[in-house]
């Protein structure tokens, strides 16, 4: 009994001793761990945005309730970039100098990651965008560049072979938004490269159509796109501005099957003329089955469809999954890299979680496995989709690298 | 092709004429450059759209986005413009401009940034004439705008509210010696200019059966230009150059391309600018607009 009285001066000195390390810096873990993202809530591709900040806040919510990452909280800082290339390297920037994030989602668009990826590459933090698909935006800034979508190259190649067979097309006409990155290198170059390919005429090779973001007439170059009378139009343009397409190729009758790039997914482009065919590439659509697709869907829609400022019937993006996928793709990286999240850390946790996605393989994503190829850009499965009469129905599975990858 | 080229033309420039009959309201009588106006513009489509998209008629739908924007045209008046009345020009339309993109956010936040779409339904029957094909919202745009420039030269031109309208802005002082009540009428310019950026943006936003929040930018500098082209003090002015600028920009997209139609279409602008600055209908060069 003495000699338990006479260690427990030395016996409580520890404790307090260990404690106040623990308080002080001292334990394997921070208490928080960051992650940033920047995404368009304001600006033409607000839907956009505001959708992914669902996500991410449905996300954070997911793993805290699950107990953290290694204990840690989440907290998931989302600034606004407004689809602005400018805003969103500054936004970046924040993230990475002020709010000492380990990693950054987003942004959104090619034009944006453009501009933000050499930041990203300066600051030494990885930045993944969940819809860029313009090629080669993340190889020209590696290492700290990754993109969770497919280069839109690839997926034309399974896309227009598909789209020939399936309305026996021999003739297109082209037109595309000369004010979008991704929609001008896609109608521009990728589209006329890939048709000439699969022996399809592009009827306009020498004129191709195109108009601006913004427009809301585009009667000019639908008349045009009439006279030439194509088996099929592609339209080259995020789905908003598609949207205007469709709706003056109904009015002014020419009703022909329409083929574009990822850009074309969303549940709004199958209502503007639900008898005009559409077919695009997606990695992912609400509709899609299995369990993680599912369980996503029926779990992010009510939210989304509470939110003020979003449609009412919306539904699951593409680039939702993608973002959600991203974050995701980071909590394992911070668990299975030792990231410890401790500021003293942040350079070697930013490095480690770099160097566990570039060698990243198979990771479990909502569409099927995911890895990322020296380009920075996503293998991953994709779909060729069929949307018509209201619904996106799938043509054709393919991956993005070859057949025996595990992401394939 | 051309022939329907024509047509369309015609249809844009129609938007145009209606646009910048709105702007050259408040510029022509008050000196300043309602910004909000191209936002006024996109609320009245968004508000006949959800009539129109409700089950209420063209007539009503046409009601609701003109009394809509009529209402927020008073709003911008009394916190926007009566104020800074007495500050250089610049300061009310900055003012404007800030309204602008308060307007365009609340219609995001309302309608969301993805484009609303009419239904099938409302499409409207087409007509194939020969080779042209017109719709009947095309037809109802094309005869409304000549009615409503005709409505409102009848107005400024032949009533006494109109008389008054232009005593002030021939001197706004002198006229409020002479028993005209300036501050009224200001209020009234601004109502009558919000009324009708509110049909238009009805008519508008049917006619292509889609509309997003960012109509009112692109649409609303165009309509600018056509304002100056002819003349910011000419309302007939704008019939001409609205349907002026309307072919000019389609027949360069069809047989230029997209990427010279602006170049096109703000090139005449500067070329009016500078070889006549009282626009194409103006006959003297008093009848240029203050420099703001």
């Amino acid at each position: 009994m003495s000699r338990i009285k006479s260690n427990l001066p030395r016996v409580l000195g520890t404790v307090a001793a260990v404690t106040l390390s623990a308080m002080v810096g001292g334990q394997a873990w921070a208490q928080e761990i960051a992650i940033g993202a920047v995404v368009p809530s304001s600006g033409p591709f607000a839907e956009w945005g505001r959708s992914n900040t669902v996500t991410l806040k449905m996300l954070e919510q997911q793993t805290n309730d699950a107990g953290g990452i290694n204990g840690a909280k989440l907290k998931i800082t989302i600034l606004d970039d407004a689809a602005k290339p400018a805003q969103a390297a500054s936004s970046l920037r924040k993230l990475a100098g002020d709010e000492k994030v380990l990693a950054v989602a987003g942004p959104l668009t090619s034009s944006a990651a453009e501009v933000t990826f050499p930041v990203a590459n300066e600051m030494k933090v990885v930045s993944t965008s969940q819809a860029s698909s313009k090629p080669g935006v993340a190889k020209l800034n590696r290492p700290w560049a990754f993109r969770n979508t497919i280069d839109e190259g690839v997926l034309a190649k399974t896309t227009v072979p598909f789209y020939k067979k399936a309305f026996n097309i021999k003739t297109v006409a082209v037109i595309f938004d000369a004010k979008d990155a991704t929609a001008s290198t896609v109608g521009k170059a990728i589209m006329p490269a890939v048709l000439k390919a699969n022996d399809i005429t592009v009827a306009n090779e020498n004129d191709l159509l195109s108009f601006n973001t913004g427009d809301l007439d585009v009667s000019a170059q639908v008349t045009k796109l009439k006279a030439l009378n194509p088996d099929g139009v592609v339209v080259s343009a995020d789905y908003s501005q598609a949207i205007t397409v469709l709706r003056e190729m109904k009015r002014q009758g020419l009703i022909k099957p329409v083929v574009g790039a990822t850009q074309l997914i969303s549940s709004a482009i199958l209502k503007a003329a639900p008898e005009i065919p559409v077919i695009a590439p997606a990695t992912f659509y609400a509709t899609m089955t299995g369990p993680a697709p599912e369980k996503f869907t029926a779990t992010l829609t009510p939210l989304l469809r509470k939110e003020s400022g979003l449609p009412k019937d919306i539904e699951p993006s593409m680039y939702d999954a993608n973002i959600y996928e991203i974050v995701s793709m980071y909590i394992d990286a911070i668990k299975k890299a030792g990231v410890t999240g401790k500021p003293a850390d942040l350079e070697a946790d930013r490095t480690k979680i770099r160097d566990h996605l570039a060698k990243l393989e198979g990771f479990p994503g909502l569409g099927g496995p995911i890895g990322f190829n020296d380009d920075g850009d996503a293998i991953k499965a994709f779909y060729v989709l069929q949307g018509q009469n209201g619904a996106w129905d799938t043509k054709v599975k393919g991956c993005s690298s070859a057949p025996n990858h595990p992401a394939c | 092709m051309l022939i329907q080229q024509l047509v369309n033309g015609l249809t844009l420039g129609a938007v145009y004429t209606l646009l910048a009959l709105s702007f050259s309201l408040v510029m022509g009588i008050l000196g300043i450059l309602n910004l909000a106006i191209a936002e006024l513009f996109m609320i009245g489509g968004y508000l006949g759209f959800t009539l129109i998209t409700a089950g209420f008629p063209l007539p009503v739908a046409v009601l609701g986005g003109m009394l809509g924007a009529a209402a927020i045209a008073i709003a911008i008046e009394k916190i926007g413009y009566q104020p800074l009345r007495d500050a250089p020009l610049v300061t009310p339309m900055l003012s404007t401009l800030g309204f602008s993109i308060i307007l365009q956010n609340v219609a995001t936040n309302i309608w969301g940034s993805d484009p609303a779409q009419l239904p099938d339904e409302y499409f409207g029957k087409q007509y194939a004439l020969g080779p042209i094909n017109i719709g009947e919202m095309q037809l109802i745009v094309l005869v409304a705008t000549v009615v409503l420039v005709a409505v409102v030269a009848y107005i400024v031109q032949k009533t006494p509210m109109g008389r008054a309208l232009r005593a002030v802005a021939e001197n706004r002082e002198v006229a409020r010696i002479l028993g005209v009540s300036a501050d009224r009428l200001t209020m009234l310019a601004f109502i009558l200019s919000g009324s009708l950026a509110g049909v238009a943006g009805v008519l508008i936003a049917l006619h292509y059966g889609t509309i997003t929040p960012y109509l009112g930018v692109e649409i609303g500098l165009k309509a600018i230009a056509v304002m100056v082209i002819g003349g910011t003090r000419q309302i007939w002015g704008a019939l001409v150059a609205g349907p002026l600028i309307g072919i000019a920009e389609v027949l360069t997209v069809a047989y230029g391309g997209s990427q010279v139609r602006d170049f096109v279409v703000y090139g005449f602008m500067i070329l009016i600018l500078l070889l006549r600055p009282q626009g194409l209908l103006g006959g003297a060069r008093s009848d240029q607009g203050q420099r703001v």
